[in-house]
């Protein structure tokens, strides 16, 4: 082996070397989500093993087609009187594949005077956006809608 | 009390009557990370940090409650609806799930 070759050989080692260990150490260390919860443990823990009513009443807007996960706008309208005695006491949006299904649950008063929320949601891929309506006499209403996402919001 | 995010809380429509239903919303600037994202320089997990609570009071008295999860967006906005009923001060205070709390206020003056 010729001096030159051997001193090329050994900086390409020594290189190879210093990248592996970085790499696998990348790999190993996996991210966990806080709050890890599927889908039907989510609607049970809200539902309390009551099977909600898909309605009309309840109207949720979502695009179709998102083309970016980390953003996707949502908006529930619940069609209410609001008073004293007839109102919308909660409203949860919920995703089918996020790692936690639950986005947020909103608690209203007859003070707000009209049943609706909007805010935009992160989505980790394709899935099924649904909106989960508790009245005030404890029934639960729902609605949902499919969502194409090309570029995913997690991460 | 950390008064560092930048938030904003906007009335919809900006000429209001007394009695009447207006739309509010709140926006605040925040990372809202979920834990589950990394680094791309050091390869290394970003802490969770999310929005937990956010609560709408009207002179005091609490109109909207709301539970969050770290599935909303960077930089949330919370749109809803509210009754006027008279002179006073609405404020929205919020904390994460690592301590931060935060508070801004408006003042609600109907006309005519």
């Amino acid at each position: 082996m010729q001096r030159r070759d051997f001193f090329k050989k050994l900086g390409t080692a020594a290189a190879v070397t210093a990248v592996i260990p970085a790499m696998s150490f990348a790999d190993d260390a996996k991210p966990v989500s806080p709050n890890k919860m599927d889908f039907q443990t989510a609607v049970n823990a809200i539902t309390g093993g009551k099977t909600p009513k898909p309605s009309k009443k309840v109207k949720l807007k979502v695009p179709e087609i998102a083309e970016n996960g980390a953003v996707v706008p949502v908006t529930v309208e619940v069609d209410s009187p609001m008073t004293q005695s007839n109102y919308v006491k909660a409203i949860h949006i919920l995703s089918g594949k996020n790692s936690n299904a639950r986005c947020i649950d909103v608690f209203l008063t007859p003070a707000n005077g009209k049943a609706m929320f909007a805010t935009r949601i992160k989505l980790g891929g394709t899935q099924n956006v649904t909106a989960l309506v508790e009245l005030s006499d404890g029934e639960f209403l729902t609605a949902s809608q499919s969502v194409k996402v090309t570029i995913g919001g997690c991460g | 009390m950390a008064d560092k995010r930048k938030s904003l809380i906007k009335i919809k429509p900006k000429k209001y009557k007394d009695g009447e239903v207006v739309k509010v919303s709140f926006m605040v600037m925040h990372p809202m990370d979920t834990g589950m994202g990394k680094n791309k320089k050091t390869k290394k997990i970003i802490p969770a940090k999310y929005i937990d609570s956010v609560k709408f009071f009207y002179n005091g008295k609490e109109i909207t409650n709301m539970k969050v999860w770290e599935s909303l967006s960077v930089n949330p906005v919370f749109t809803t609806y509210m009754k006027i009923n008279g002179k006073g001060k609405l404020t929205v205070k919020y904390t994460d799930n690592t301590g931060e709390a935060h508070e801004k206020t408006k003042k609600i003056k109907p006309k005519g």
